[in-house]
């Protein structure tokens, strides 16, 4: 018994994606879907590529194991609260993320961190081996608000980012971190 | 236990609340179940959007659940537009809550439920000693996703339902290529009632008003009329009559009655002990070779009928994907007539309801929703209250514990429920 599908099976190695996650009718939880709608739109031909799978997911919850699996590398983009200016982006790396107390319940009491420490104890083989969490400080996350301005105007920022990681120009060092990060949902 | 138990942020449970326990002279004084997540405007959200754009929207209410909520809510806007959905649309539909349950069942089941009676703190602690059984557990709710989303278009918020039928037919091959995966889920399914057996559950019976949908001629997930362990069987349209809504002041959600004021239970403890005739014969099997009597009245075996409730679907899910053949267009046209209509059916946590106006532009005039789990409240505080005189004298972790298990077995998802969980003990 593997957890792995058939066609998960099949995706040849070096699959790269992009995860953007948050609940689109929460104001700036949808930061993360937004942002990476936007680097799909500014650098098409990067997103085009075959070896790129893009996924937009609202509260993957402990889902995101299987929209993790296969890739060889992973970028999630979040957004997140700290003590951050709203727009300030923060790049953290597994290791960063697994140090911090994330008082997250989103994901239906899996927070990402949780999750992907559930996927490492597990020893499952699909997991991505470099991974990358883009987090956008939140200014609000009101039910049936748009984004916060300081969080659009980060956005275009974002995608240069995001592009920056996926043409492997960029390590995943630390932008910015919030010592109190934590997810919003 | 020697002081108030306060607990800030439930664990394991879906949205977020919180458990003030007061004790007084080394007694109970008051136990309050707090929902302060943000309500959720669902309701007046809806108002004056088109009634096409509902099942979209409403299916954000819950990442766990999202295909009850398209599913009663398409069924309330059909009824309001005089829509008769073919059978086509109605078997695909019923696969796709299908794929809902077997994804909700299996994360409940396995990794919020599960640590609580083997003693593990989380389920990470549980993949570290027991990682075959996790691993099956993810692959229960992966085969559960990933009809989700070859049916609703993606895994999360499926977006193809529509008030009328589906915006497409998935194709036969997609469909046809998960029975194997399908199959695998029902033998897994088997085994996890088998393995649910051999758990310790805690000894707590209680003599519940029982509440869930009832069908004639099968096990009623998609509609049905509502039936209560009462014997009053009554018609979907009637609900309001019955089950009464009323605002609690610590709470964000609502609490239920019935008409005369008791308090009642939905979800899979109620829908099997009402409907156990009507399962699918492998699954009434499994509940037999482990020797369950009914009815169940320990809500903490609500596991057990999540997992005897996992075969049944996997079964039909089988059954329907063979026989999946769309024929004709995937949705009705509609005409645009005002009208009000109501939906019932069962999400994997109970009974959800909706109501809708639609005005002659098709715009929503009004909308009700009620959850299951703002049904399950009044029950929950008063299965609280019963459980209290065992575990007062327990040492304060361990109680905080006992309480926090009671609440995770009912499955409440709090999120939904916001249109209202975190455990405080004060002692004065």
């Amino acid at each position: 018994m593997s957890v792995t599908s058939p066609d998960a099976r099949d995706t040849f190695p070096g699959i790269t994606k992009i995860i953007g996650i948050g609940q689109s009718l929460r104001g700036d939880d949808a930061a993360g879907p937004a942002a990476v709608s936007l680097w799909q739109k500014a650098f098409q031909s990067t997103a085009s590529r075959p070896d790129i799978i893009v996924e937009l997911a609202d509260l993957p919850g402990i889902g995101l194991l299987n929209l993790l699996a296969g890739a060889s590398k992973a970028v999630l983009v979040d957004a997140v609260q700290s003590d951050a200016e709203p727009g300030t982006i923060h790049t953290l790396t597994e290791d960063h993320l697994a140090s911090f107390e994330l008082g997250d319940r989103s994901a239906h009491g899996w927070g990402i961190a949780e999750t992907l420490s559930l996927g490492r104890a597990l020893n499952l083989a699909e997991m991505p081996a470099e991974l990358t969490l883009i987090g956008i400080e939140a200014a609000q996350l009101e039910i049936g608000a748009g984004l916060s301005p300081e969080v659009e105007l980060a956005l275009p920022r974002v995608a240069s980012l995001i592009e920056l990681i996926v043409s492997g120009a960029a390590g995943s060092g630390s932008h910015q971190s919030g010592s109190t990060l934590t997810s919003p949902k | 236990m020697n002081q108030d138990i306060h607990i800030p942020a439930l664990a394991r449970v879906e949205g977020e609340g919180a458990l003030t326990i007061r004790l007084k002279d080394g007694a109970i004084d008051d136990i309050l179940l707090n929902i302060y997540e943000p309500p959720r405007f669902f309701e007046g959200f809806l108002h004056g959007r088109h009634y096409q754009d509902v099942p979209d929207i409403t299916a954000r209410i819950c990442g766990i659940c999202p295909v009850a909520y398209q599913m009663s809510s398409v069924q309330a806007l059909e009824a309001a537009l005089q829509v008769t959905i073919s059978p086509e649309v109605r078997s695909l539909r019923q696969l796709l809550y299908c794929a809902e349950y077997i994804e909700s069942h299996a994360l409940h089941i396995y990794l919020l439920q599960a640590p609580d009676l083997v003693g593990y703190e989380s389920a990470l602690s549980l993949a570290a000693d027991d990682p075959q059984l996790v691993r099956q557990a993810l692959q229960l709710k992966k085969i559960g996703n990933e009809l989700l989303k070859i049916i609703g278009g993606r895994s999360i918020h499926p977006v193809n339902t529509c008030v009328g039928g589906f915006y497409r037919w998935p194709t036969i091959e997609a469909i046809h290529n998960l029975i194997p995966d399908l199959e695998w889920a029902r033998q897994a399914s088997i085994d996890t009632v088998k393995w649910a057996a051999t758990l310790n559950f805690p000894d707590f019976e209680h003599d519940y008003e029982f509440v869930a949908l009832n069908r004639i001629d099968d096990y009623a997930i998609y509609d049905g009329d509502i039936l209560s362990s009462s014997g009053k069987r009554i018609s979907p349209s009637d609900f309001e009559k019955h089950y009464l809504e009323s605002h609690v002041e610590r709470s964000n959600a609502l609490h239920s009655h019935t008409a005369d004021n008791g308090t009642y239970f939905v979800g899979p403890l109620a829908r099997l002990n009402l409907n156990y005739k009507k399962l699918r014969p492998m699954a009434r099997q499994a509940a037999r070779e482990i020797g369950l009597k009914f009815p169940l009245r320990n809500p903490y075996k609500g596991l057990i009928a999540r997992a005897i409730e996992l075969v049944h679907v996997c079964d039909l899910a089988i059954e329907l994907a063979n026989a999946y053949q769309p024929v004709g267009s995937s949705f009705k046209e509609i005409r645009l007539l005002p009208g009000e209509g109501v939906g019932v059916s069962e999400a994997p946590r109970g009974l959800l309801y909706h109501r809708y106006v639609v005005d002659e532009q098709g715009f929503i005039r009004f909308a009700k929703i009620t959850p299951p789990t703002a049904q399950n409240f009044a029950q929950m505080e008063a299965d609280l209250w019963a459980l209290a005189p065992s575990v007062v004298n327990q040492p304060q972790e361990q109680a905080s514990l006992s309480f926090e298990h009671l609440l995770r077995s009912y499955d409440p998802c709090i999120s939904c429920a916001t249109h209202f969980l975190k455990l405080r003990i004060h002692r004065t």
